[in-house]
């Protein structure tokens, strides 16, 4: 029997887009435009228009050792050149970001290769050769899963997503890596992850509105749409829990 | 500005929450109304750390130039705001007028607040100096 591959349960807002972003045949609707320059001065790991550092030769010199996985996966672009890995970090507010740090952990590894990546309470962290990760983070502030508002680049002190939001609905920083334009109704990046400051402000577009982010969030909450509330999720989550704790220290009772 | 003078009792303290982080201009409007109101003794502000330099990373040592950490001006007095405030707690000199002063912070509050905020009764913070403080010489 052929596996059809499955994503998420439940019928509720929040698990029906989950599945949507986990899902790599859906394709995520692009929201705003910035140029890759830009992203690279965001990121803070090169000068723009400078060479890609390498940390090894390019794999088409032939000095990798014979070895079948080698000839089982194609390497990406950033792989085949030999370059550095370097980062990208981005911390989602609790207040209706269109995702979720862990969400954002199973969309990455459903939708791209290449990439290791890590969970924390606030913050995802990807980490991938320098040239596609560049390109994946053009993507990734491009897409509908970041909001200016409620979405942070940040590679350190990620400190706010639980904050409550500022007078403006922005997230809270403490080093301030953007802030909000009135006359423009924009917000604008005027430092990169790591709070050193950029040479010209990079706007990222018109935060979404409380209404639309709702309709778009991955996240359940209490005064949205309650966990609890969606019986499938529920019962899934259970059932995890109920089979992690009894293999951790009784496995001949787990009976399914 | 506050009277730091100890009591042998526990006073009451109001606490003001609002639904967002305050501007440093807000807090400052707030501050100089709920100053001069009588009874209260003290007030205290909580909130997220705004730090003037970053302090680690690769971008250490560049000034981080928040515009919520500045000076403001209190009845006269200036003071540096170190933080994005997120709550005030106004000590009220007498348990008796506790519902007096709360009204009066309630009404201030709804006219200096462009959003929701909440208020409560009780006593958030130590109301007599501890051996730490005695060793730091605060008080």
């Amino acid at each position: 029997m052929a596996y059809k591959r499955q994503f998420y349960p439940g019928k509720s807002l929040p698990a029906k887009n989950r599945r949507r972003f986990m899902d790599p045949t859906v394709e995520m609707k692009k929201l705003r435009e910035v140029a890759m320059e830009d992203v690279v001065k965001i990121l803070g790991h090169r000068t723009p228009g400078s060479e890609y550092m390498s940390t090894h030769p390019p794999l088409e010199e032939g000095t990798e050792p014979d070895c079948p996985i080698r000839q089982m996966v194609t390497p990406l672009e950033g792989a085949k050149a030999g370059d550095r890995i370097r980062y990208v970090q981005f911390t989602d507010s609790v207040y209706f970001a269109p995702i979720a740090p862990y969400v954002r952990a199973w969309m990455y590894l459903s939708r791209w290769r290449g990439i290791d990546t890590g969970t924390l309470s606030g913050r995802q962290i990807i980490e991938m050769r320098e040239r596609d990760l560049e390109k994946l983070a053009k993507n990734l502030i491009e897409n509908e899963t970041f909001d200016p508002a409620k979405t942070g680049i940040r590679g350190a002190t990620v400190h706010g997503h639980a904050c409550r939001l500022d007078e403006n609905g922005l997230m809270f920083d403490a080093w301030q890596r953007y802030e909000w334009n009135a006359a423009k109704g924009e917000v604008e990046y005027t430092k990169d992850q790591v709070g050193i400051p950029l040479d010209v402000r990079v706007s990222v577009g018109k935060p979404a509105s409380d209404d639309d982010l709702r309709a778009r969030t991955t996240i359940f909450r209490a005064d949205g749409v309650d966990m609890n509330d969606d019986e499938e999720v529920t019962n899934v989550n259970l059932r995890i829990h109920k089979l992690r704790t009894l293999s951790g220290f009784q496995p001949w009772k787990v009976k399914e | 500005m506050s009277d730091i003078s100890t009591e042998p009792v526990p006073l009451p303290e109001i606490m003001i929450f609002p639904k967002r982080l305050l501007n440093a201009d807000t807090t400052e409007k707030l501050l100089n109304r709920i100053h001069g109101l009588k009874h209260v003794r003290q007030i205290n502000l909580h909130g997220e750390s705004l730090p003037v330099v970053v302090n680690y990373g690769p971008g250490k040592g560049h000034k981080v130039d928040h515009p919520q950490r500045r000076v403001i001006e209190v009845k006269g007095e200036k003071m540096e705001l170190r933080v994005q405030v997120g709550r005030i707690f106004v000590e009220v000199d007498d348990i008796d007028y506790v519902q007096e002063v709360s009204e009066e912070i309630e009404r201030i509050c709804e006219e200096t607040l462009p959003f929701d905020f909440y208020l409560e009764v009780g006593r958030y913070s130590k109301f007599k100096p501890s051996l730490t403080d005695y060793l730091r010489g605060l008080r």
